[in-house]
């Protein structure tokens, strides 16, 4: 019987027009914007330098040993250089006697022209990396720099030659942006079900109320973790710890469909059950954006269920964590979307 | 076949909607209830075909205690909705599909139903394009398609032209031919008069009169019989006369009225179970 309803919600999910667009479009366009986002992180930070003494020991050192910089006649060829290609981060302007005002420990004038977009943290550290410059340059103070071995630890992966390029970064966004629109599907199938009358017609039959839950539960999951397989394939991440992923994917579309029960139950009508899913879709999303723009994250996010998905997902492909490290993660999926389905179907059955 | 005895049944809110009922139904009967609006039929319902649990009283169904049957009381009973609940993007044969596929007894090939109720050209068309009379007409044969013994049927000819709805009746009555129950939940006097063996009145709860149609008629109507004719050729204005319906064929006054005048109509002046209704309980059926 439940094999029975799968195949029926199937069948009106295909061939609601809405859903099937939204969908249709969320498994072509999300694979075309992943291979068209860079796979690749430029790590030089590529700087520019107009000197005006040509003589000056600092421009021969410049010269005779290339690097990330580029030496260019004019100010003006550096500042259009800067403008144009995109190249550069910062472009640097010596005046003539900068060697000898450090010499006399007067204050030295420089321009220093950043590219746009280039954020204030770099822009200090340039400032620090520019004072030890001239206190290099400089032979009273460089006589007494303190001098120091530095010895260096990267807790978790290193990244350094292997950076996480945007498209890896876009992955667990794509994947939790195409489960979540499920929300809305299940949600406005199950409300339907209730509105309109068919579910009491279906429970006034052989089936049982838990059955028609159970068909309905079953159809959320396979068209979740359908899509979700689907653009794991395409995305070619499926062979990142197979089973971990499978896992971890199967537990968020359990999640989804606790959510898409929990809307459901509190919907009037349709356009209830869509207002509904915007409410919930939205905060979901967020803790995917935190994979993108790692300065977002802080603590309170992991009150979002979808955080736990997030988290597992961009550890797994992007970090390489195993059971164990998201283990934690998985129980709070599992937790998450039982909770939701619980309080989702004990609210639904007083509809009937 | 259904016996309720002191059925009773409060909403979780605290609203008592069903005050210690009684009835019983016979093999073969169609029993009609009816009531307004709130009266109390949907809640007996419901409590019949196991929507609402939890209620007061005895109900016996099929031999065998209300509380005590398992799921397969519905392979049994027969349920037709008031209001048309069907899969709007699913044609009407995959919609009696879907149903059919869930009984595991003996079931009605589709194409059977759909034509019994004139819908067999409609076969494949998706549920959204037909009108409410054709959904009713499905909602109606859905009931039949496990061939159950015991039918629930909610106002099975509200939004139905006279042509259809008299077809639905006569399907009801074939029904009672081959043997069926039929538990007829009406609030229109004239289909119940029609059709139902008997009925009862159910208003705030509580039952007011069980009786047949005509029994109630002979009851509560005047033994008289009206006459309308024309006194002085058909040209005239017509007039009417009331005459008892005792002693009618030695009445000389009615004997001289038929044969000295053109009759337009004559008419024995028993009640209608409208009539019946809001005498008894004081109510309208609206």
């Amino acid at each position: 019987m439940i094999g029975t309803l799968v195949v029926k919600d199937i069948k009106l999910f295909v061939r609601n027009r809405f859903f099937l667009i939204v969908t249709a479009l969320g498994l072509v366009l999300y694979p075309i914007i992943y291979f068209l986002i860079p796979d690749q992180v430029d790590e030089s930070l590529g700087m520019a330098f107009y000197i005006e003494d040509r003589e000056s020991a600092l421009y021969q050192r410049l010269t005779d040993e290339p690097g990330d910089y580029v030496l260019f006649d004019t100010e003006a060829e550096m500042l259009t250089a800067l403008q144009e290609t995109g190249d550069y981060f910062v472009g640097l302007s010596l005046p003539a006697d900068l060697s000898a005002a450090a010499a006399r420990g007067e204050a030295v004038e420089l321009n220093a022209y950043y590219a746009p977009g280039v954020p204030a943290e770099a822009r200090q550290i340039f400032h620090d990396v520019l004072v030890l410059f001239a206190n290099a340059v400089n032979p009273e103070t460089l006589a007494n720099l303190t001098r120091f071995n530095e010895t260096e630890f990267v807790l978790g992966n290193d990244l350094m030659g292997a950076p996480l390029s945007l498209r890896d970064r876009f992955v667990p966004l794509f994947l939790v942006f195409i489960v979540m629109i499920e929300i809305f599907g299940l949600a406005t199938l199950l409300n339907r079900d209730v509105e309109n009358g068919t579910a009491r017609a279906l429970i006034t039959g052989p089936l049982r109320l838990h059955q028609f839950f159970a068909g309905k539960a079953l159809m959320g999951l396979i068209l979740a973790f359908g899509q979700l397989l689907f653009l794991s394939a395409v995305m070619g991440v499926l062979g990142v710890s197979t089973l971990l992923l499978l896992t971890t994917l199967l537990l968020g579309s359990f999640l989804m469909v606790g959510t898409g029960f929990f809307v459901a139950a509190l919907a009037k009508d349709n356009t209830s059950a869509m207002a509904w899913a915007i409410v919930f879709i939205i905060p979901m999303v967020i803790p995917s954006m935190t994979v993108l723009l790692p300065g977002l994250s802080t603590g309170w996010m992991e009150i979002i269920p979808s955080y736990y998905f997030v988290d597992s997902l961009h550890r797994i492909l992007n970090f390489g964590a195993g059971w164990a490290d998201v283990s934690r993660n998985l129980a709070m999926l599992l937790i998450g979307g039982a909770a939701t389905l619980a309080i989702g179907t004990t609210a639904i059955r007083r509809k009937f | 076949m259904l016996s309720v005895e002191d059925l009773s049944y409060t909403y979780p809110g605290g609203t008592e909607a069903v005050r210690g009922i009684d009835f019983t139904i016979e093999k073969g009967e169609i029993f009609g209830f009816l009531g307004p609006s709130g009266a109390g039929k949907s809640t007996t319902q419901k409590v019949l075909i196991r929507l609402l649990r939890g209620f007061q009283g005895h109900v016996t169904v099929l031999g065998k205690p209300l509380n005590e049957w398992d799921d397969s009381y519905y392979e049994q009973v027969g349920v037709a909705f008031e209001l048309p609940n069907h899969y709007q993007k699913l044609t009407a044969t995959e919609n009696l599909a879907l149903f059919r596929s869930l009984y595991s007894g003996e079931t009605h090939d589709p194409a059977n139903l759909l034509e019994m109720v004139g819908l067999e050209e409609d076969a494949d068309t998706r549920l959204s394009q037909f009108s409410k009379g054709m959904q009713m007409r499905l909602n109606f044969v859905r009931a039949l398609l496990h061939k159950p013994d015991l039918l629930f049927l909610d106002e099975p000819t509200t939004g139905l032209d006279p042509v259809n709805g008299q077809k639905i009746k006569e399907i009801i009555r074939a029904q009672k031919e081959a043997g069926r129950t039929i538990f007829l939940t009406t609030h229109d006097m004239t289909v119940a008069d029609q059709i139902c063996d008997r009925v009862a009145f159910i208003i705030d709860g509580k039952i007011t009169l069980i009786d047949s149609p005509r029994n109630l008629r002979l009851q509560h109507g005047e033994r008289r019989v009206r006459v309308e004719f024309h006194r002085d050729g058909l040209s005239s204005p017509a007039q009417q006369a009331e005459f008892p319906l005792d002693g009618l064929g030695d009445n000389s006054e009615f004997l001289e009225v038929l044969r000295n005048n053109p009759i337009e109509t004559i008419h024995t002046q028993e009640a209608t179970l409208e009539d019946i209704f809001i005498e008894t309980t004081g109510r309208t059926l609206t």
